[in-house]
């Protein structure tokens, strides 16, 4: 490849700024992203996910208001804002309850109840413990929207800095074969052979993990985008009616019809009227199909929290798919057990290339220019010998 | 040998057997988890491999 010596430079300072910026952020994401890939496992180990008791194959199911009713027994003066349910964990819904309907999103009570007898099982907390730190670190570092937002900078920073680490592979191993680390010349050549090669193996990986968790700290713009336009596209005709005020009409029905409106699909979460998911006037029901991939795009129901009928149902826009689908890939927990165990692995991975380039950096900056220097030389050379 | 050839065909073919990986586990189950973790445990064997013990030249 005709990468002039002028352009080698200029990769390097790309790769050099860009890395030094992200490097410290990128190590704390991937350190406390370490225990986020098991955090189902974790939560169940922990005792803080309910589970159903056994009973015969084919019990029947309450009506789900009144197991409702029996979780909002447990907070009288809540209102139920959402309701989950969860495909690993069937016979259990999940109820999500807050003061008051515009209660910031982080202030909830959830009770998990037994579907078939209304049992509360378990009034799970998500929001104290170190699981929740980890989550919160990784996610925002505690600092809301803006703090998501400056993860997901530096996210870029990250894509950037391995694009142009793969700009330098090239001139660094024109001369040697794939896999090669010089143990016996120096500790610094040591570990620059060991970042090249560990960053070029896991180049795949690295760019899927941080371009789809750039993605994911996008995710409240992309529920603004969704809110200003599908959703109040299809609450247009809603737009001038008078607030509801008395009783809802029952979520049963509104599930029902969601159903009949999309039979080869199930219910994953309803949004109460009011709540951000949603209009003033509508039951949200959002529907997963049957396969990985389905199963993440989910599809709302807007169904008239007054007479339970059906107003409209579509498919969600490109950029809200975007990013569902995003979520499954940085998460790696859509494959079962061993993709998670992979997912560990090239996650250490990635901390040991952050480590040794920091190393590299901080140790042996003259030397590292002189490398450099060298590699210019070499291209020189080349140059001549091709002209 | 050619150059670019050279450099980058174990680097791009590990590359398409990590993106198959990624893929494969989204779009199915069964047996395309399967093929997800075997084509995964590639590039993750190649890390501990030439990691642990590192070839010299």
């Amino acid at each position: 490849m005709g990468i002039s010596k002028k352009s080698v430079r200029a990769w390097f300072e790309v790769h050099k700024w860009t890395s030094l910026i992200c490097t410290l952020f990128l190590l704390m994401l991937c350190v406390t992203g370490l225990p986020l890939i098991f955090y189902e496992e974790i939560n169940h180990l922990s005792g803080n996910e309910a589970e159903a008791p056994v009973m015969a194959e084919g019990t029947p199911k309450m009506k789900v208001d009144d197991v409702l009713a029996k979780a909002k027994a447990v907070h009288p003066d809540n209102v139920i804002r959402y309701v989950f349910w969860e495909e690993e964990h069937p016979n259990i819904v999940t109820v999500s309850m807050a003061d008051s309907i515009d209660s910031p999103p982080d202030v909830a009570n959830f009770v998990a109840l037994d579907e078939r007898t209304g049992e509360v099982l378990k009034q799970p907390k998500f929001d104290e413990g170190f699981m929740y730190v980890m989550f919160k670190l990784h996610v925002d570092m505690f600092a809301g929207i803006p703090g998501k937002l400056f993860l997901g900078l530096m996210g870029i920073l990250f894509v950037v800095a391995i694009v142009s680490g793969i700009m330098l592979y090239s001139p660094i191993m024109r001369k040697y074969n794939f896999g090669m680390v010089r143990t016996e010349k120096s500790t610094r050549l040591k570990w620059l052979d060991m970042h090249n090669m560990l960053g070029v193996v896991t180049l795949s990986w690295a760019l899927v993990v941080g371009a789809t968790g750039v993605i994911n700290t996008l995710s409240d713009i992309v529920l603004g985008l969704w809110q200003v336009g599908q959703l109040s596209e299809m609450v247009a005709p809603y737009k001038n009616a008078a607030p509801l005020t008395g009783e809802l009409s029952d979520l049963q029905g509104a599930i029902e019809v969601s159903k009949k409106a999309a039979p080869e699909m199930h219910v994953s979460i309803v949004a109460y009227p009011g709540t951000p998911f949603t209009s003033q006037h509508h039951y949200a029901v959002f529907m997963r199909g049957n396969t990985p991939l389905t199963a993440r795009l989910i599809k709302p129901a807007l169904i008239d929290a007054k007479n339970g009928s059906l107003t409209d149902m579509r498919d969600m826009p490109w950029y809200v798919n975007a990013l569902f689908i995003s979520q499954p890939l940085h998460f790696g927990d859509y494959g079962g057990m061993p993709l998670k165990i992979l997912w560990t692995i090239f996650d250490i991975v990635t901390i040991i290339v952050l480590v040794t380039g920091l190393y590299l950096w901080i140790a042996r900056r003259k030397a590292q220019e002189a490398q450099i220097a060298r590699m210019e030389e070499e291209e020189e050379e080349l140059e001549t010998v091709n002209a | 040998m050619n150059t670019f050839f050279h450099i980058w065909k174990y680097p791009i073919l590990l590359a398409l057997l990590t993106m198959f990986g990624l893929l494969a586990a989204l779009i199915g189950t069964g047996v395309w988890h399967v093929l997800s973790w075997i084509t995964l445990t590639i590039p993750a064997i190649v890390c501990i491999r030439f990691g642990m013990f590192p070839k010299n030249k």
